[in-house]
Formats: C-alpha cells, sequence, structure tokens
C-alpha cells in the first residue's frame, strides 16, 4: 500500500511523544495513526510475517506509552527513537523465533519495499538524508549490500552470507570495514 | 584494536545498532550502554544515521483490530475519569498561567545545546519566550583562535542557512533576531556554528567548516 498522507515530519512526532509522556490519550491515538504503518512496514521487514509483525506492533506501542517520558529532542529525532524500538523489538523476536529464520520468504509478497520519494527522505532533514544515501553510494557494493541486509532485514552475519553465496569470513569483514567506511564519511 | 578504545567502542554500537552484535556480547553491550553515556551517545548517533533508511520503507496499513488491541493492553480511562483529569488540568493551566504571569518570566520557544563530538556540551541556545532573541550561553571550554569567529546558522528545511550572529568565546550573549531570522528559525530542525574569519563571514553564507550541529527542542 503507498502513503496516503506525507509522513509526518519529525517535530511532529516529538509534539505527540511529549503529550504521551503527559497521559495525553489522544495525542497517542494520533501518534498511532501517523507513524504505525511507517513502523509496521519496518516490522514486516524483518519478521516477513503480517501476524507476527502486527503483534509486534502492539508490543511496540504499549512500550511507547509506557517510555515517552524517556524521549529527549537533545539527544536524537522523534522517528529514530521509534525507529529504535520497533527494529529492536523485531530483532528479539526474529533471533528467538528459530521458525522465521527457517522460512525467510513466508509471506514474501507482503514485504514491504523501498520509496523513493522525496517525502520519505523529508521526514529527518534533507541534509541529513544525502549524507546517509551519498555515504552508502560510496562503499563498495557487497560491504552496501551486507549492511543494507542486515539494517533493514535484520539478518545475522551467517544468514547474509546465505543469501548472498559468500563465505561468512567475508560478509563479517565487509560490515566491519563499511561500518568504518561509513563512520569515516558520514563524520568528515 | 583494543576493546574499550572509542573508535572499537563506536564500531561496537553500529554492529548493536544493525543488528549484527548478538548473543552474548549484545547483552553485555546494552548493559555497558546504560551505565556509559559515551556508548549511549555512538549508539543514539547511529540509529539517528540509520533511521533514514527505514523512512524509506513503503508504510503498511495495520489492520483494524491492532489499535484496539493496544487500548486494551494500556487500560483503557473511563469517561468519568476522563472528566475529571481535563478539569484537573483546567486548574493547572489556569493557576500555572497565573502564576507564570505574576513571575513575569517564561520559559524559552525553544533550545538547543551545541556539543563536541565527543559529547562535551560548549553552547546552550535559547530563544526567549517573545521568540526575537536569542540567548547564547558558554557551557563548556570553547577555544577560538584570536582571528576566527564561530559563528551560529539556522539551517530552514530545503532553504540556504541564515546567519544568526556570532557565538561568544566565554560567559552570555543575547543576539536580537529580525523577521527573516526568525522565520528561518522557525522553519529549521537544526542549527549549525560554522569556522569564519574574526567578525564572522563576509559573503552571508558559511565559508568554513561547519563544526558544530544540534537539534532544536521546541519546548
Amino acid at each position: 500500500m503507498a502513503a496516503e498522507t506525507a509522513r509526518a515530519d519529525d517535530s511532529e512526532v516529538a509534539g505527540l511523544l511529549a503529550a504521551c509522556a503527559r497521559q495525553d490519550r489522544p495525542a497517542f491515538q494520533r501518534l498511532y495513526e501517523r507513524t504505525a504503518p511507517q513502523l509496521l512496514a519496518c516490522l514486516l521487514r524483518i519478521l516477513r510475517n503480517r501476524a507476527t509483525a502486527e503483534d509486534a506492533l502492539q508490543d511496540v506501542f504499549v512500550q511507547v506509552w509506557g517510555r515517552a517520558g524517556q524521549f529527549d529532542s537533545a539527544r536524537g529525532s522523534a522517528w529514530a527513537w521509534l525507529i529504535a524500538i520497533a527494529r529492536y523489538r523485531a530483532i528479539d523476536l526474529r533471533r528467538r523465533e528459530g521458525r522465521v529464520v527457517a522460512e525467510p520468504f513466508a509471506d514474501v509478497d507482503q514485504i514491504p519495499g523501498e520509496d523513493e520519494s522525496q517525502d520519505a527522505l523529508a521526514a529527518l532533514g534533507k541534509r541529513a538524508s544525502k549524507a546517509l544515501a551519498m555515504c552508502l553510494a560510496a562503499l563498495q557494493p557487497r560491504q552496501r549490500e551486507c549492511i543494507v541486509l542486515a539494517y533493514q532485514g535484520g539478518l545475522s552475519q551467517s544468514e547474509v552470507a546465505g543469501e548472498l553465496g559468500e563465505p561468512l569470513g567475508s560478509v563479517k569483514s565487509w560490515i566491519r570495514r563499511g561500518l568504518t567506511a561509513l563512520k569515516r564519511c558520514l563524520e568528515s | 584494536m583494543k576493546r574499550d578504545e572509542p573508535e572499537n567502542l563506536d564500531l561496537l554500537a553500529a554492529e548493536y545498532v544493525i543488528g549484527t552484535l548478538q548473543g552474548r556480547a549484545r547483552q553485555s553491550f546494552e548493559r555497558r550502554q546504560r551505565r556509559d553515556p559515551f556508548v549511549a551517545r555512538r549508539v543514539n548517533a547511529w540509529e539517528e544515521r540509520f533511521a533514514q533508511l527505514s523512512l524509506r520503507l513503503v508504510p503498511v496499513a495495520p489492520s483494524a483490530g491492532v489499535w484496539p488491541a493496544i487500548e486494551r493492553r494500556i487500560g483503557a480511562a473511563s469517561p468519568r475519569r476522563w472528566f475529571s483529569l481535563a478539569a484537573a488540568a483546567a486548574l493547572i493551566t489556569a493557576f500555572t498561567f497565573g502564576w507564570i504571569v505574576w513571575q513575569e518570566t517564561r520559559p524559552p520557544l525553544a533550545t538547543a545545546t551545541l556539543a563536541s563530538e565527543q559529547g562535551a556540551e560548549l553552547w546552550r541556545v535559547e530563544l526567549t519566550a517573545r521568540g526575537d532573541e536569542l540567548e547564547v550561553a558558554t557551557v563548556g571550554s570553547v577555544s577560538v583562535p584570536g582571528d576566527r569567529a564561530r559563528e551560529l546558522w539556522a539551517l530552514p528545511e530545503g532553504a540556504a542557512p541564515v546567519s544568526l550572529g556570532l557565538m561568544p568565546a566565554s560567559g552570555e550573549v543575547r543576539l536580537a533576531l529580525n523577521d527573516r531570522q526568525r522565520a528561518a528559525l522557525a522553519a529549521a530542525a537544526n542549527v549549525a556554528v560554522s569556522d569564519e574569519p574574526a567578525g564572522g563571514s563576509p559573503t552571508g553564507a558559511p565559508t568554513g567548516a561547519v563544526l558544530y550541529v544540534a537539534k532544536i527542542a521546541r519546548t
């Protein structure tokens, strides 16, 4: 499904989180409406199963309601905070759930693709987005593939190796060197 | 490379964020993150960078049953409780408003803290409640070569940076804002400090390196 409305910009999400910290339920519902589709996409990409991903989405929002007061806009963006909660939940479930790993391509048609449109990149601010896109593009192709598969798909290093048909040792070194190069590029 | 060197910790933080740090190494890194602010900041930085990849995924609408299930899990509030909460909130608001007017001091509209890459705070910038001045306070040890200056910029989304004034090397300054600066600040998610010749950028745009960037927290 394509997005019907533009992604919420970060100041809107941060404002809703601040309201949630004050136990404002209508704001919590609004936060759900504005961010759940994006978070579900992250969860589906990692968990590859709609029912599991929607259960995880519940867990994520229950956590967000309880922890909204811990969000500190001085430390980072609201979107990054939400996405981190969702991804760590999905990675936990995926690593615990051998079954999901055994059937990596179940429900493959439901796995969300990428959207290169402007609004997808605008939510966090264009400068930052361009920097990551540029620095990823500057990596060697295998380094980039490994990092994106691990981050977006929640794949372990051995799963990345299986997916690419490459030895585990090479994957480990591509990831380390890729991250080191990425860091150097993003900080330059 | 030693385990505790900053470079290595930063790489571990990246591996933690992308998820390839696993098992016991992941658990011990999580514990370390909770007690070591440096590590926590490195993790935040990587989460921030990679979040952009997540935002590129096409959103997927959840099924209709998910929201009601969440509401059940956090415990539904009864209408009566809502009414009393709303009444209490109105009272608190009225009281607070009166108190603030009486005090004639209001909290800043927005704040930003500029820090070094190592996380040491250097300046705190506050937009005053009237929205027409910035209060810039030096909070860390700032060293600026005699022939250079540090210039503050608003980074409005999709537009060129707008200068907000020069940063103090010590103590506090107040920077008055004109309409253009106020509009740029309102459209900005971040402010930045650049290295400029003494007296500030001669061109109206940053000419030297961008040294620090901070998010604007609006209150």
